[in-house]
């Protein structure tokens, strides 16, 4: 644990001691308070506008109207500054040779593995801390929003930014130049993000594809043909389905799971990456 | 403490160390000299653990590096080729994170980095940024990182590469200073660096051992070669052939610039340099001087590595 620790107060250290930090913190919370800010703006002068108007000012919620677009950019944000932090995380070790001082002390990948998650995990708290004054900053207000929601869609987007740092972790293992890592990163976050968006027209049932690579055998053996369907399966998989219940405020044990399991996968995965510099 | 057998590492099809064994007692240091590709740091990174072997086992303090890779990491500390430094840390920092994943206790991690930065001189530079130091300080540092949690084996790969004279002496008077209490393993391309330092030199080409010996007797080896340099004052015409019919002389030569000079390569076992003095004498060449030649160490490590017999 001592060693976990260590590894991921250095990583820390080093994302503080350069610009690093700064820059994606900076860019991060310049971007969603403009966001937040603009669809404040929007939603009061929506309400100077109906808030006389019975029918229209039930329509008027500051959660769905200020808080909601707020998670959608900030998950958007992410999308583009997770490559940034995670690429240099197990990609600049290799290069510069450290890695070989890591991997010649009493330390198991493992313990590598999850400190540079945990460093990597500390920036993200620390930039998702300091928006959390966004919403308090309107608590007094008029237009209060409610608090479990928010909480619930703060939760939402740290699980996938987490899901995020651990899918950059895992690709930065298997690389030694961090542009590489970078673009691998960007590709994989993005390609997730859009993989539902053929989930309606992908109405081949997975037992038929199976049924077809196996040149028939499936049906023979009488597996049936029906069940889900490929689209059904790639919108389980998109990064962003998962999210949405979230933003909504809606809490869901599968989606909590769904991230956990993308957070443990790439993250065994990265550590026997690592391992196999053993067997090779 | 070191105990290595019949270690081999192939590299897709390629051996680059082919069945090398030798062990290393307590407070030895023992030179790893070799041209470069020779597989020496590749042995290196297999006794820290850092690549496996293909085949062979290789023992630390009594812990087999595959089995009980933790064990072994523990008690070894290694200075790579490249000293493995986060150019944007402060020395201090640095090393004291290096002492926590070292192992070295958490009440201890100050005193023992103060105690690395004074032996090895790093004082004046210890709040400065890695990055900004000159290679010698930076090849100090990666030698204090190595040395903080006092192992029992020291494993330092070129330590005085990219040095200046000056450097390369300092760095072997600390390196010097470390045995005893460590074991040290050191490789190196340059003899003079293991004729400064070490205690017994191990020679290593194309990945197997081509020599291992102590150094006098590595030196012995070129005494045993006799040969004489010969120069006269005033030598007659035919004084080539006449030092041939000398007793005991094998060859004579005339030596390529140097007037009245000659190389002579005596019988083993027979003393004829009186014979050659007396003849010179008789014939009134005037004498001048004659010495015996020994091989240089160098010249005995250019034979070792051609194959030659030195």
């Amino acid at each position: 644990m001592r060693n976990t620790f260590a590894i991921a107060w250095r990583e820390v250290r080093t994302y503080f001691t350069s610009p690093l930090a700064y820059v994606v913190i900076g860019v991060f919370l310049l971007l969603s308070g403009y966001i937040f800010w603009a669809s404040l703006v929007r939603f009061s002068e929506l309400c100077l506008r109906f808030g006389s108007n019975p029918y229209f000012s039930s329509q008027l919620n500051v959660n769905d109207m200020v808080v909601r677009p707020l998670f959608g950019t900030m998950g958007i944000i992410f999308l583009l500054m997770i490559p940034v932090v995670t690429m240099r995380l197990l990609a600049e070790e290799k290069r510069s040779g450290t890695a070989e001082l890591l991997f010649t002390c009493p330390v198991t990948s493992g313990q590598v593995v999850l400190g540079k998650y945990l460093g990597a995990s500390f920036l993200l708290l620390a930039m998702l801390a300091v928006t959390l004054t966004y919403p308090s900053a309107i608590m007094n207000s008029g237009a209060a929003p409610d608090v479990k929601p928010t909480l619930v869609g703060y939760f939402g987007v740290l699980l996938m930014g987490l899901s995020f740092l651990s899918i950059g972790l895992l690709i930065s293992a298997t690389t030694d130049n961090q542009v590489i890592a970078a673009v691998g990163t960007f590709g994989a976050l993005l390609m997730l993000w859009v993989i539902n968006w053929m989930s309606e027209s992908a109405t081949v049932t997975l037992a038929s594809l199976a049924n077809t690579l196996s040149l028939g055998l499936w049906e023979k053996l009488g597996w049936g043909l029906g069940g889900p369907t490929l689209g059904e399966l790639l919108s389980k998989v998109s990064i962003i389905e998962h999210f949405n219940d979230f933003r909504k405020g809606v809490l869901d044990t599968q989606h909590l799971v769904f991230y956990l399991s993308v957070i443990v996968t790439c993250l065994f995965v990265t550590q026997r990456i690592l391992e196999s510099r053993r067997w090779r | 403490m070191l105990d290595v057998t019949d270690i081999t590492k192939v590299y897709g099809g390629r051996t680059v160390v082919d069945r090398v064994s030798f062990s290393v007692s307590k407070g030895e240091i023992l030179g790893f000299l070799g041209p470069n590709g020779a597989g020496k740091t590749t042995t290196m990174r297999i006794l820290t653990g850092y690549v496996p072997a293909s085949a062979g086992i290789a023992k630390v303090a009594g812990f087999d590096v595959q089995e009980q890779p933790l064990e072994v990491k523990r008690r070894i500390g290694y200075l790579p080729e490249h000293p493995p430094l986060y150019r944007d840390m402060l020395v201090r920092p640095y090393l004291q994170f290096v002492a926590s994943i070292r192992g070295v206790p958490r009440r201890q991690v100050a005193s023992r980095v103060d105690k690395a930065i004074e032996r090895c001189g790093l004082a004046s530079v210890a709040g400065r940024l890695i990055g900004n130091l000159s290679k010698g300080f930076q090849q100090r540092v990666g030698l204090a990182q190595a040395i903080l949690h006092e192992p029992d084996v020291l494993i330092l790969d070129e330590p005085t590469v990219g040095l200046d004279p000056a450097q390369i002496r300092e760095m072997r008077q600390l390196i010097k200073s470390f045995a005893g209490e460590h074991t040290v393993v050191l490789s190196t391309h340059i003899l003079a660096e293991v004729t400064a330092t070490c205690t017994r030199v191990l020679i290593i080409n194309e990945g197997k051992i081509a020599a291992e010996d102590t150094l006098e007797r590595l030196a012995a080896r070129g005494e045993r070669t006799r040969r004489l340099a010969l120069r006269v004052a005033r030598p007659g015409d035919g004084a080539e052939a006449a030092l041939r019919t000398v007793p005991g002389v094998l060859r004579a030569q005339a030596e390529d610039g140097v007037p009245g000079g000659f190389l002579l390569e005596m019988q083993e076992g027979q003393d004829g340099s009186e014979a050659v003095a007396s003849l010179c004498v008789s014939r009134g060449w005037g004498l001048v001087e004659m010495r015996p030649l020994t091989l240089s160490l160098e010249e005995i490590f250019i034979r070792i590595i051609r194959g030659e017999a030195a």
